[in-house]
């Protein structure tokens, strides 16, 4: 097993990416802090991951061996990371990897001139600043073991543009630019830093998926004429799974990538290569 | 090698579970432990994780969870305790504690165990947890013979050995010495010892000034409805845990740093002292003197299933299907089945397999006529072509066996081969070769007249010819000290060697092989008898382009070779004329040996010869054990690996590493690697005594066995790692030094190509100024005080050489090894590079004077500027230099000052300014 004895947070773990993640550390031998908001946000026009659905996460992870301690809080608040990471090291004894995961996709659909300061505001401090508070949060544990990855879940957004995702595009942009930049910081201490760029992936039941819908909705067409669209304009002719993310995730989590850090890795299918 | 790791704060903690038919409330045991733990403020808030495990409690996945539960180590800096509570699908839970030992002893643990779960047990005293330190641990000490990886570093492992014994606690401690003796020959390593009633006074020993023991043990006892957890990161890199149990029964786990041990290591180590602990505790009550002695001897060694084990793994069984056959009789069989196809082309010619047969047939008949058949030996001195190849077939067409001389070789070193064999014959073209009395010398030429004469009736045309068994070829290897010795090598080995390589290489008619070394090298009998036996081609390679690369690789371009045979030092230099050339080479194999292989020059072959074209197989081999030994396919994996493995025995030869009596040592340790199999030797020819001492009879069921005098350990898969000759093994100022180790360190700095060491004796043979002097191929730009400096890193200070001298190329003897006598003498300090004027003896003033001393102690030039430790000094050479100065009427200096200043210049300023 690839984890053995390690411990990872991974953010907005209640369904989806995070899920997956989260199910396939388990089975590598990870003990798991499970980090999700758990509550609506008036900004986002979907229902975000609920509490019961971050439990069944967990719970399933506990079936392979894991240890899972659950904690429901938001990103954007400093205070609310830090005691979930203070509560994760008192558990867990450690943090060794660190899954930044939690983003929102909507709202979005408009031009950029459209977006309101809100709607800006909410986008980039969820899917950007989230980021950089909990690794802020995280990497004095790391650094002071001389050992630690952290994985930002970013997006094919954070290496070409989406029309009308203009926030969405830029927070990405930005994800992959602090991975890139908190690689240098942190490289002589042997704390990696990596980033994954998953294409369209489906949205699998088993994981509660939903962004791909969300995305739809956000642009008025239903789900299925845009995955058809999207598997048209897939080299792969294919949506990505979200266990395909889950397998870069792990590999840049465990020590097979010991000498990978600052990498953009992207799971697309080949999308960003046309 | 040591490696000083970061915090381990797991060292320090340890954890107990105990059982619980019933989760309990988590408010009332969160309530409990408020106020049994709440004395201290630290633990004031201190809380209880409950979690609910989703399994049964029986199902392996949740044991495996309590126990991950009960060795998970404490935040550094926190509260030093943490209680969790796992509750199973079944109704059971356990309680989980674990705690720093300065907050909690074993004791401890259980009494706060019992206070949380009984109403009226009284709570233990809790100890003030410990700040967070980041001080780094105690130096670790990573055994060699661990096999350890070192990208695990900070990765641990737990195994639960399935062992349950009756050794007493005592015979337990007694045994660890004893097994590590096994695996650290002649030293006498410290281990350490933990006891659970010593824990209670803060934990265990630390190591803070010294080193941490490389193994330790730790004894506890089992008490009911307790688990328990010694620590959770092992207290020493190999951590032997026993538990002793109400029975009197112990079971044993193993803790381990993974980047100090494998885990086959760890674990057949443990087995080895629960072995010899209870054959120590089976010493006849009230024995002593002389019998207890004798029996703490017998229980010190591997026992017979040890010992099978190690052995098993070296072995490889023998081609199924092979029959010994002589080499004539196996030669003429290919040249019957391929009479037309070419076996031999040079310089002088081609010859066909008919035609070789029928030319050497011929000679035979001469040789005969001469006295050969079986019994007597036939020296061959003959430059490389057609000739000797014909000749050494006759030669054991004939019935005799040849003894094959280097033309090139001093005329005193061929008349004492030619003594020492015995030779009734010798066959040579050059004129004038020195025969001892009594020697026909003759040459092929006068053969081919004399079989002219030769009638079929006269007897020439048959005779007793040599069965298998009987020697084929007599080579005389030169050892490190006295006279060449001559290896008698009979036929059945040779057709042993080609069954064990012809299938795995694919040997066949296709091939065409080079004759690259010198007849006397016993590479060449692979080279000729290789090729000649499996149907291939033979081109000879003039002696000048076997000197010379570029002319190499054109001829190996133009005849399109297949096989190619060199040592790893030649290989180096072709590669370098490969490099630029042009022209594909059709090279489909390289077989390297003879000398230790530094995978890393593969480099520049690989870039330009994919192994999926060309494999390249290094190989181990010795002359007294039939050119080869094991074989190992390098791929461009193992070269990044930077692996030293010279991979398993070939099939029907077999390696195992021995002890200084003999015996077989574990896998991982080092020793004397000892060969046997099919490939064994004969004898050394009139030399019943080093015969005796090397061929021996395996008293561990073997066979007869060479003792090679190389340094070897087994890995567990049978490779066989070779670490260099015993005999390389120098003494210099009493510290056992390993040439091939400096070597080995140099060859770790980037730039450094090649590199050969050499221990030179001071002036006038003075051991007080021996030294170690380093030469060095560079492939990139680097400064010889640089590379110094790199190994300073690396090696103990006695370990780096005195002078480290760039040359473009490592001469290379005649048989393409490192040539240590043709070496340069070494540049010493500054004054070779030229930076620093030299200053002309016999001036004025306390600098001149200085100079003047030193020049005279150490034996060479010196500048004002060069520095002493560079020049070979040393502390013995630095006191002499200290009562010369003081003799002189110079203020005397210490030792201190020389090492502060460790040049003329600042040794004055440094007087001056007192």
């Amino acid at each position: 097993m690839r984890l053995t004895g390690r411990t990872a947070l991974i953010t907005g773990a209640a369904r989806g990416l995070g899920r997956a993640c989260a199910l396939r550390f388990a089975e590598e031998g990870a003990d798991l802090v499970l980090f999700d908001l758990g509550e609506h946000l008036d900004e986002v026009p979907y229902a975000l991951g609920t509490p019961e659905q971050l439990e069944h996460t967990a719970g399933l992870c506990r079936k392979s061996g894991a240890g899972v301690l659950t904690a429901t809080g938001d990103v954007r608040d400093p205070d609310t990371v830090a005691r979930a990471v203070e509560a994760a090291t008192d558990r867990f004894g450690r943090i060794d990897v660190l899954v930044n995961n939690a983003g929102i996709a909507a709202p979005s659909g408009k031009d950029l001139h459209l977006v309101e300061e809100r709607e800006w505001s909410v986008m980039l401090d969820v899917n950007l600043s989230g980021a950089w508070r909990m690794t802020k949060a995280v990497v004095p544990g790391m650094l002071a073991r001389r050992s630690g990855s952290v994985v930002n879940i970013a997006s094919t957004a954070g290496l070409v543009g989406y029309r009308h995702f203009a926030g969405y595009v830029a927070s990405k942009h930005g994800l992959i630019g602090l991975t890139r930049a908190a690689a240098l910081d942190y490289a002589p201490l042997k704390v990696r830093v990596n980033a994954v760029c998953p294409g369209s992936v489906r949205d699998d039941p088993l994981v509660d998926g939903r962004m791909l819908g969300e995305i739809a909705r956000s642009l008025d067409v239903p789900v299925h004429e845009h995955e058809e669209t999207f598997v048209q304009r897939q080299p792969s002719n294919e949506l990505v799974e979200p266990d395909d993310v889950a397998a870069a995730a792990l590999w840049l989590a465990s020590d097979e990538s010991r000498r990978v850090t600052g990498s953009v890795i992207t799971v697309d299918g080949g999308f960003t290569v046309w | 090698m040591s490696s000083s790791a970061a915090v381990e704060p797991g060292r320090a903690c340890h954890g107990l579970a105990v059982r619980l038919p019933s989760a309990p409330r988590t408010d009332e045991l969160q309530a409990r432990l408020t106020r049994a733990t709440g004395c201290r403020p630290a633990l004031k808030n201190l809380r209880l994780w409950a979690e609910p495990v989703g399994l049964p409690s029986g199902d392996p996945v949740a044991l495996r969870r309590r126990a991950a539960e009960s060795r998970r180590a404490l935040a550094p800096g926190g509260p030093g305790l943490r209680a969790v509570l796992l509750t199973y699908d079944d109704g059971p839970a356990d309680l989980v504690l674990v705690a720093h030992r300065a907050v909690l002893g074993r004791e401890g643990l259980a009494r706060l165990a019992s206070a949380l779960t009984a109403a009226d047990a009284a709570p233990p005293a809790v100890g003030e947890p410990p700040a967070a330190c980041e001080a780094p641990t105690a130096t670790r000490r990573l055994p060699a013979w661990g096999l350890g990886d070192p990208e695990r570093t900070g990765a641990h492992a737990a195994v639960a050995l399935n062992v349950q014994a009756r050794a007493s606690d005592e015979d337990l401690l007694a045994a660890v010495p004893l097994v590590l003796a096994r695996y650290e020959e002649g030293e006498r390593p410290g281990t350490g010892v933990v006891r659970e009633e010593e824990e209670e006074c803060g934990g265990p020993p630390d190591f803070p000034d010294g080193e941490r023991p490389s193994v330790g043990t730790v004894l506890t006892r089992a008490r009911p409805g307790q688990v328990y957890e010694p620590c959770a990161a092992p207290l020493f890199p190999l951590t032997l845990w026993w538990e002793r149990g109400e029975d009197g029964t112990v079971r044993g786990e193993c803790r381990f740093d993974e980047d100090a041990m494998a885990s086959e290591i760890a674990v057949r180590f443990a087995l080895q002292v629960v072995r010899t602990a209870e054959r120590l505790g089976n010493r006849s009550p009230g024995a002593c003197g002389t019998d207890g002695a004798a029996t703490v001897a017998e229980a010190a060694g591997m026992t017979a299933e040890e010992a099978t084990e190690v052995l098993a793994a070296g072995a490889a069984p023998p081609p199924a299907g092979h029959t010994p056959v002589t080499v004539h009789a196996a030669f003429e069989a290919v040249a019957a089945a391929q009479p037309e196809a070419v076996a031999y082309s040079g310089p002088d010619g081609t010859l066909g397999y008919a035609e070789l047969d029928r030319r050497a047939e011929h000679r035979a008949r001469a040789l005969r006529r001469l006295g050969a058949g079986p019994g007597t030996l036939i020296g061959v001195c003959l430059e490389r072509g057609a000739d000797p190849v014909t000749v050494m077939l006759a030669v054991l067409k004939s019935g005799a066996a040849y003894v094959p001389m280097d033309v090139r070789h001093p005329r005193e070193r061929l008349r004492n081969t030619a003594e020492d064999a015995g030779v009734t014959v010798v066959v040579t073209g050059a004129a004038g070769f020195p025969a001892p009395a009594g020697t026909r010398v003759t040459s092929p030429e006068e053969l081919d007249r004399m079989g002219d004469d030769c009638h079929a009736d006269d007897g020439t045309g048959s005779g007793l010819r040599a069965a298998p068994e009987d020697p084929a070829y007599v080579i005389f290897t030169s050892g490190s000290t006295g006279r060449p010795k001559g290896v008698v090598v009979p036929h059945r080995n040779v057709s042993a060697l080609l069954a064990a390589t012809r299938h795995d290489m694919r040997l066949g008619p296709g091939d065409v092989w080079t004759w690259f070394h010198s007849g006397a090298f016993d590479f060449s009998v692979w080279e000729i008898w290789g090729c000649l036996l499996t149907g291939g081609r033979l081109v000879a390679v003039p002696y000048w382009a076997s000197r010379e690369a570029g002319e190499f690789r054109a001829l190996l371009a133009a005849e399109r070779v297949t096989v190619l045979s060199q040592t790893p030092s030649a290989f180096a230099q072709l590669i370098e004329a490969d490099r630029g050339a042009a022209g594909d080479l059709a090279v489909r194999l390289v077989v390297l040996g003879g000398e230790p292989l530094d995978v890393r020059v593969l480099k520049g072959w690989f870039d330009r010869h994919p192994p999926a074209h060309c494999r390249v197989v290094n190989m181990f081999g010795i002359t007294e054990t039939t050119v080869h030994v094991t074989s190992r396919t390098v791929t461009a994996g193992e070269m990044v690996r930077r692996s030293r493995s010279v991979g398993t025995a070939l099939p029907g030869w077999s390696v195992s590493v021995r002890d200084a009596e003999g015996r077989p040592v574990p896998f991982g340790a080092a020793g004397e690697i000892w060969v046997g199999g099919t490939g064994v030797a004969l004898h050394y020819l009139g030399r019943p005594d080093l015969t005796a001492e090397r061929f021996v009879e395996d008293p561990f069921g073997g066979g007869r066995m060479y003792r090679s005098g190389d340094r070897g350990r087994l890995r567990p898969d049978g490779g066989l790692d070779h670490l260099g000759r015993m005999d390389n093994q120098v003494q210099l100022r009493g510290f056992r030094i390993e040439l091939d180790e400096i070597r080995a360190g140099l060859l770790e700095h980037p730039a450094v190509r090649a590199a050969g060491v050499v221990m030179a004796a001071g002036p006038d043979g003075d051991p007080a100024g021996a030294r170690l002097d380093a030469y060095v191929v560079l492939g990139a730009p680097a400064s010889p005080g640089g590379i110094r400096g790199s190994l300073g890193r690396t090696l103990p200070d006695y370990m780096v050489p005195s002078t480290v001298t760039v040359v473009e190329e490592l001469p290379l003897t005649v048989n393409g090894k490192v040539d240590t006598a043709r070496l340069p003498p070494p540049a010493l300090g500054s004054a070779d590079d030229g930076t620093a004027e030299a200053a002309a003896p016999g001036g004025e003033g306390p600098v001149h004077v200085i100079l003047d001393i030193w020049r005279r102690v150490l034996g060479t030039a010196v500048t004002a500027d060069d520095d002493f430790f560079e020049l070979g000094g040393n502390s013995l050479l630095a006191v002499r230099i200290s009562a010369a100065m003081r003799d002189a009427g110079l203020p005397s200096v210490g030792l201190r000052e020389f090492y502060l200043n460790p040049t003329v210049r600042g040794l004055e300023a440094a007087m001056t300014a007192r």
